[in-house]
């Protein structure tokens, strides 16, 4: 057994988890949220409060003619519309620095925010939002990733549709296939899925003395998100203080930055509170999804069961803006490989920017579309060299010590005596064909 | 032109002015400050703004207002307070029936709805009961253990 060495935890440490593992605790909270007490970013409220509503793309992929809100602001009770223009630095994103506040000169995706309303009332904002004139002209869009990569497709951000590539390489792939005595090759697809947590995106921005900034928002990341918003609005960051409220489900979907800067510059402009919160709509078609992949597998077997070669290439539809694609990918592409002892492996992983939703964090990031994949590709593996999918398993499991093709040595794996278990509890016949 | 609603809130009597077209839930959260009612899709299609209307579980996202003229509403903070919980509320939190606890208010009333019914409900009928209820959360399990729990007086 190997053991790893680590500092000594503070005892009031080691006291907690005594305390707390193997006993059945409930949520600190859990009082406040059976009695509707937890307040959650649609419940927060201030005194001479505004409402924001966004203007959104109905196109694809189009240019930016013109933004008139002239009409828009002659209605009684609105107070502020903003654009692009009113983005003191219009560019944000983990990785790729490619996401605006709101659009400048081009929409990418339908919902793409081009401006935002805000007025006494959400009725006011919203019909307001509806006089905001947007001139546009269409321009081709790219729906499909494969298309994305080819020569002449749409160009959705200048640079090329690729927005990232990554691979991984360990052994020598092509030898290992040339040992091998039977080729499997399949491919597999995942589709977008919308979190859906259940309270939608939800923000209270409240003006304070000299300039400073309060929002309470419904978000799992406050810290980048007050990060991002200090950026965008070029505040120093002692400026911004962003609260997390109660987060009516996240699953990623709250992770980044959304209608913060927006409620955050109106309330600078107003010098009043403004509330925003995204209808379910606005949810399906604006705010980011699980990124749809299609993996391509190869798999080398010799005919006595041993794994000898996999190759494996992944194309993520990235939608119109990085996000956390190329970080998505980049835990795909190590976990591309699963959990089996295989001595040459190749993975490439290609993030393609398409005129879809933008792709996301999402519960597992990356590793579902994988593990999708890789373990319906080792039930065939398994029968085509005639062996049932479990024996297949153990045999070719993960064990300590074996070395991931990233390099990374394993310890304290389990992988055996889990599939032993679940054996046991499904009451699993060694031979049964699933 | 608007309207002036009467209705019986929790047991006290409420009266406010409405527009004709508010919903329920507008009311109850905005002009009334009620908000552990909560929103999710205003749609019909969630359950999160579930209320009780003369006993009976509606989501209150497409109930108008002038609708509850004269009626009797239950929302959350009717249910039980932290000082005093019902027995549900208590079940919820000992069976972990919650993780965001969004949908726990609407869940908590249609399922105090069923067990005014019928207090002794099979598995099938609790299910049933909470159909309308959308949980993203926690798969339900919980939800339903705690509500047969309370139905065959096992929580305090
Ligand atoms: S908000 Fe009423 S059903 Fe979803
Ligand atoms: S606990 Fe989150 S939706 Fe039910």
């Amino acid at each position: 057994m190997t053991v790893i060495t680590r500092p000594a935890p503070p005892p009031v440490v080691e006291e907690a988890a005594e305390g707390a593992v193997g006993k059945r605790k409930s949520r600190h909270d859990a009082l406040l949220q059976v009695t509707g007490q937890a307040l959650y970013g649609v419940d927060m409220k201030a005194p001479g409060m505004l409402w924001a509503k966004a203007v959104r793309s109905p196109y694809p992929h189009a240019r930016i003619v013109r933004i008139d809100p002239t009409r828009a602001l002659s209605i009684p009770g609105v107070a502020c519309v903003i654009t692009a223009r009113d983005i003191p630095h219009n560019r944000y994103g983990f990785t790729h620095q490619d996401q605006r506040v709101l659009a400048d000169d081009r929409v990418r995706y339908v919902g793409e925010a081009v401006a935002v309303v805000a007025a006494e009332t959400l009725r006011v904002a919203t019909e307001a939002a509806k006089e905001v004139v947007v001139e546009y002209e269409p321009l081709p869009a790219v729906f499909d990733p494969i298309e994305a990569m080819q020569p002449g497709a749409p160009q959705v951000h200048e640079g090329g549709n690729i927005a990232a590539r990554l691979h991984i390489r360990d052994g020598d792939v092509e030898r290992g296939f040339s040992e091998a005595e039977i080729i499997v090759e399949e491919e597999f697809r995942t589709p977008f899925v919308e979190h859906c947590h259940l309270e939608p995106h939800a923000a209270l921005a409240i003006p304070g003395p000299q300039g400073t900034l309060t929002i309470y928002s419904s978000v799992q990341r406050p810290f980048l998100v007050a990060s991002d918003v200090a950026k965008v609005l070029s505040m120093p960051l002692s400026h911004v203080r962003v609260v997390a409220t109660s987060v009516g489900g996240g699953f990623g979907g709250k992770n980044e930055m959304t209608l913060e800067p927006w409620v955050g510059l109106l309330a600078l402009r107003t010098g009043r509170p403004v509330k925003m919160v995204f209808t379910r709509e606005e949810e399906f078609q604006a705010t980011t999804v699980r990124h749809p992949y299609r993996m391509r597998y190869r798999t080398g077997v010799r005919r006595d069961g041993t794994l000898v070669a996999r190759s494996v290439e992944i194309i993520s539809d990235c939608g119109a803006y990085v996000s956390w694609g190329a970080s998505t990918l980049a835990k795909a592409c190590i976990h591309a490989a699963g959990p089996y002892v295989i001595p040459h492996v190749k993975i490439e992983g290609f993030l393609v920017y398409t005129n879809n939703p933008v792709g996301g964090a999402m519960r597992g990031f990356g590793v579902p579309q994988v593990g999708f994949a890789y373990e319906c590709h080792t039930d065939s593996v398994a029968a085509a060299v005639g062996m049932d999918p479990i024996t297949f398993r153990l045999r070719n499991g993960l064990r300590d010590g074996c070395r991931l093709p990233t390099g990374q040595v394993l310890e304290r794996v389990t992988l055996h005596q889990t599939l032993q278990r679940a054996l046991e509890l499904a009451g699993w016949e060694r031979g049964a064909v699933p | 032109m608007t309207f002036h609603l009467r209705f019986w809130l929790n047991g006290q009597e409420v009266r406010t002015e409405v527009e004709p077209d508010e919903t329920l839930l507008w009311v109850l959260r905005e002009r009334l400050n009620m908000t552990g009612t909560k929103v999710g899709c205003e749609a019909g299609d969630c359950g999160a703004c579930t209320v009780l209307l003369d006993g009976r579980p509606v989501t209150s996202c497409l109930l108008l207002a002038p609708k509850a003229h004269g009626r009797h509403v239950v929302t959350i903070e009717g249910l039980g307070s932290p000082a005093k919980l019902h027995p549900l509320q208590q079940a919820f939190i000992t069976y972990g029936a919650l993780q965001c606890g969004f949908c726990g208010p609407g869940m908590l009333l249609s399922a105090a709805a069923l067990l005014t019914q019928n207090p002794h409900p099979t598995e099938r009928e609790v299910r049933e009961a909470i159909a309308g209820n959308l949980c993203r959360c926690t798969g339900y399990q919980k939800i339903v253990q705690a509500i047969l729990a309370v139905s065959r007086g096992e929580v305090p």
